[in-house]
């Protein structure tokens, strides 16, 4: 019964769909916001209905249905049951097509006396986006169709993903994947009817866009933080093409972002706001694209399928080809207003998003580069992990630069010795704190120094700000040419610099000790004593589990924390994994894997000592709030515009 | 119940066979000499593993990887050089097996096309400052 | 210029999706790794044979006619699923194979050859997965094609099978030309 409801509710989301897109052809716009209303209205509650009935049967365990069956199991905890909905490929198509119509909703809700013509039209096209989801979920991935066998049990599931970080990361990623296929049908939008000056599309885009890029960052972020406390090793960025797929348009959002400002305080960068929006959207659903259709290999694969592959790839030459070639004829129309200087505020906004582009290009060359050589030639080569850093990371310093002096620069006109004035504080106590820094840790290694070096100006940078605007709001002073400094600006900067400090230290400083223990064995790492206490069977809801009990000592000899790293067997899907036991604190992470072994021989035992990770994932968090923050504001604007 | 779960734990913890069981580079294989281990760790941290998804041979869990481990330090240790053992494993698995893409002809675009891309973007910086130098700058 | 700036996206964009279509219509195995040994002589290795008390020296044995190599285990299932199709092969088209028993108990083999069959004209051990580096091996089954002039033509990966069989013994022939 269910299964079918979900089955019918998803045609349903497909009719209401095109219904969406065939009444704004409607020359009578009063009622296209009519029937709007129920286009939108009833995809969001059918997208519902179709979530959340295919949620039903992995809860009850309907193994009729083929997607529980495939990936489900009665003894799977429940949370598991529920993240393992959208875990496989058809559930999380069917939440793909969810947060797109809840998008779809708000973009629904901008409509007013003035813009019905505009949000019309937008609508127009993020039904189209919708179409063509619906269309693929529905004739590949359906997650409804029933099996022919009956069973008591399903497949089981793969322990690896039965994490409460993994269960997260999909959702999160998705909403920003899919947030910016609104930035992408305002644009698309703007572009075909001309739109006039007076509507203000962009500020109507950039809630979207940050919403969708701080769900983006979040979500990467917990892929990291489990791939950190999963994998063990002690690592948390591959350069996988998977990841690589998702932080591609989050440098373009990024670029996106600023842009938008730009065009909000000084009507420039329209063009850029335009294409910019097209190619994150487009490089979200390749991204999508890379992953499902068994073109390249990765450890995230899902079901490979070429056929799939081809669907998606015909649905992205039909939306990039249609809205690059109206940018191709259109973005004339969106000009500069204003022009400006190099060495003013758009000025570095520019030379972030040149930055933010070459990097994008850069990683999309070396994720795809491997296919390029295997056509030409018949040779395979592999691009991994040293030719992504040592690319990105030099690329990317000169934007950390000049992010720390852009926010300070004025709009419009140069003022090349104001700058040097304003940032003489800055750079004194970046370099103060980065000698104290060095001075406690007594290491000189060129990259952590210019990784310090770069945090620390950032900082230093966004006090000095912050206590000159605190001065300005105490002095009452009024002028026109101080900018004002946004919360969400301030914190989100704050929170890049921490990431910068957390990636320095635990990429170049990490500690590593690898040896064999018996239990009663004693080892140490950068002052700290391990000590391998005894070695137990723990049994878990599904598995059952080998756990090592180390004890740490600080070299006071004072016993921080009892460290539990666990091997453990699942015998539903006959496979093992290992979790890492990790103490945390602002400056380090301790990290403890047991490796096989037995009583006589000893276990092997893998011991990390990383400083200043745990300031990445603060990092990411500040970002997240800062974005928060800015959309508040911008909603609030939102209102007033309203009116 | 139980008692039959932990014999089979204990058995793949402690039998070879069961690939997941070698958890990456292993002391047991650790040379004598932390100079020579250090370049065995660098050398294994570049070459990739062929049955694993985008993994070093330094991180592997693998059975090939392990033996690549072993012929890489044993190798160093009859005095080859790093370029001897890359051209070793090139010799015999092909460019695939490293995963920094050498300097080549057919890796050529790959290392200059993010030059260019810089370049390029430094010339639209270029340009966009002729322009707004040619232009008067409003308030 | 600026029209070339524009539609340079529309370009760009546009060769990328071509790639990717071609690569989706022809048929490939994004896993799979082409031998580099293909068109090169066969390694020069020695070692000894399982069966008999002696040396075996490469370059001696790949003079005179068409030879399979095959790579096998008794700890892997395919192996065991493609024996009968080395029987074939060793019996209705007379091919010489030569086994290389990678990384295994000698013992076991031997009794597992004696249950199952012995297509090999000759069986080497691989104790230490040396010869396998040496092949390029990394999976097993791997079947090696090598002429009358001791250069090896083709290499499969995984294990011959009913729907394989056939279009490798084309193969075979086509080598023997």
């Amino acid at each position: 019964m269910v299964p079918s409801l979900g089955n019918i509710t998803l045609w349903l989301s497909l009719l209401l769909a095109i219904f969406q897109f065939v009444i704004s052809h409607k020359k009578n716009f009063y009622s296209v916001l009519q029937f709007n209303k129920i286009a939108v209205n009833g995809l969001l509650f059918c997208s519902l209905a179709s979530f959340f009935s295919l949620m039903y049967c992995h809860i009850v365990s309907d193994f009729s249905v083929i997607n529980v069956f495939q990936n489900s199991h009665t003894t799977k905890p429940l949370l598991y049951k529920v993240s393992g909905v959208w875990g496989n490929h058809e559930g999380s198509m069917l939440l793909w097509i969810l947060v797109l119509t809840i998008f779809n909703y708000f973009i629904f809700k901008l409509y007013n006396q003035k813009n019905i013509i505009f949000i019309s039209k937008t609508l127009e096209a993020q039904a189209i986006i919708i179409i063509g989801f619906l269309l693929f979920t529905i004739l590949t991935s359906n997650p409804f169709d029933r099996m022919t066998t009956s069973h008591t049990n399903g497949l089981g599931f793969n322990p690896l993903l039965q994490d409460p970080a993994l269960a997260i990361h999909p959702p999160l990623l998705y909403i920003g994947y899919v947030g910016f296929s609104a930035a992408f049908s305002f644009s698309v939008a703007a572009m075909s009817i001309n739109v006039e000056e007076k509507i203000p599309w962009h500020s109507y885009m950039k809630p979207f866009v940050l919403a969708a890029w701080i769900f983006l960052s979040a979500g990467i972020a917990f892929g990291s933080i489990w791939a950190y406390y999963e994998l063990g090793w002690g690592g948390w960025w591959f350069w996988d093409p998977v990841e690589n797929a998702s932080f591609m348009p989050w440098l373009l959002g990024t670029a996106l972002i600023h842009s938008l400002i730009t065009v909000e305080k000084r009507k420039s960068l329209q063009s850029w706001v335009l294409l910019l929006s097209i190619l994150s959207f487009l490089l979200s659903v390749i991204g999508t694209f890379l992953v499902r259709s068994g073109i390249l290999t990765s450890v995230h694969t899902f079901a490979l399928d070429p056929t799939r592959g081809i669907y998606i790839l015909t649905f992205v030459a039909l939306l990039g080809g249609y809205s690059l070639i109206l940018f191709g004829l259109k973005s004339k129309n969106f000009l500069n207003r204003h022009c400006f200087s190099f060495f003013s505020r758009e000025g570095s906004i520019l030379v972030n998003n040149i930055i933010m582009i070459v990097v994008c290009a850069s990683v999309f060359l070396g994720t795809i580069y491997p296919l390029l050589v295997e056509i030409f030639s018949n040779n395979k080569i592999s691009v991994g992990e040293p030719y992504f850093n040592s690319i990105t990371i030099p690329i990317m310093m000169p934007a950390i630069l000049v992010m720390g002096m852009g926010p300070m620069l004025s709009w419009g006109k140069a003022d090349v010795i104001g700058i040097l004035t304003k940032s003489l504080p800055s750079i004194l106590l970046a370099v103060v704190i980065s000698s104290i820094f060095f001075w406690v840790y007594r290491s000189y290694n060129m990259l952590g120094l210019a990784g310090i070096v770069l945090a620390f100006w950032i900082m230093s940078n966004i006090l000095l700000t912050t206590f000159r605007q605190l001065n300005i709001k105490n002095k009452e002073v009024t002028q026109e040419n101080i900018p004002k400094y946004s919360g969400g600006m301030i914190i989100a900067h704050l929170g890049v610099a921490f990431l910068i400090l957390g990636i320095t230290g635990s990429s170049v400083w990490q500690k590593e000790k690898i040896i064999r223990m018996k239990v009663n064995d004693e080892t140490s790492i950068h002052n700290y004593n391990i000590a391998f206490k005894e070695v137990s069977e723990v049994m878990g809801p599904n598995y059952v589990a080998l756990q090592g009990i180390f004890w740490v000592y600080n070299n006071k000899k004072n016993m921080i924390t009892k460290l539990k790293p666990e091997n453990r067997f699942y015998p539903v899907t006959n496979n093992s994994t290992t979790e890492a036991s990790i103490h945390t604190n602002l400056s380090r992470d301790l990290y403890v894997v047991l490796g096989e072994g037995d009583v006589n021989r000893g276990w092997i035992v893998r011991i990390y000592y990383n400083p200043l990770v745990v300031w990445i994932w603060i990092g990411v968090f500040a970002i997240f709030l800062g974005g928060l923050f800015s959309m508040k504001n911008n909603l609030k604007k939102l209102k007033r515009l309203s009116i | 119940m139980q008692r039959i779960l932990l014999a089979i734990l204990f058995y793949l913890m402690t039998s070879q066979i069961v690939g997941i069981n070698c958890y990456s580079v292993e002391p047991d294989e650790f040379l004598q000499n932390p100079k020579k281990e250090l370049r065995a760790r660098n050398i294994s941290k570049n070459v990739r593993c062929l049955v694993c998804q985008n993994q070093s041979i330094d991180d592997s869990s693998a059975p090939l990887a392990k033996d690549l481990r072993i012929l890489i330090r044993k190798k160093i240790e009859q005095d080859n050089s790093d370029e001897e053992i890359y051209n070793f494993l090139t010799e015999r698995y092909g460019d695939f097996i490293l995963l920094n893409p050498p300097f080549k002809i057919s890796t050529l675009f790959l290392w200059i096309l993010p030059f260019v891309f810089l370049g390029i973007g430094i010339f639209v910086i270029f340009l966009h400052n002729n322009k707004s130098k040619k232009l008067d700058y409003s308030k | 210029m600026k029209k070339k700036i524009l539609i340079s996206p529309i370009i760009v964009f546009f060769l990328i999706l071509f790639v990717f279509f071609y690569l989706l219509i022809i048929d490939r195995n994004p896993s799979e790794l082409p031998s580099v040994l293909i068109n090169k002589k066969v390694p020069a290795f020695e070692t000894k044979s399982l069966l008999e008390n002696k040396i075996f020296v490469s370059p001696n044995e790949f003079r005179n006619e068409t030879t399979l190599v095959n790579f096998f285990a008794t700890w892997c299932k395919p192996c065991r699923d493609e024996h009968p199709y080395l029987i074939k092969l060793s019996n209705e088209k007379e091919l010489k194979i030569i086994g290389i028993n990678y990384k295994d108990d000698s013992k076991k083999a031997i009794k597992w050859l004696e249950k199952l069959g012995n297509p090999y004209s000759n069986v080497l051990v691989d104790s230490n997965a040396s010869l396998g580096i040496d092949w390029g091996v990394y999976g097993l089954p791997e079947t090696f094609i090598v002429n009358s002039n001791g250069i090896i033509k083709y290499r499969l990966v995984g294990p011959i099978t009913k729907k394989n069989y056939h279009a490798f013994v084309l193969k075979v022939k086509e080598v023997e030309k």
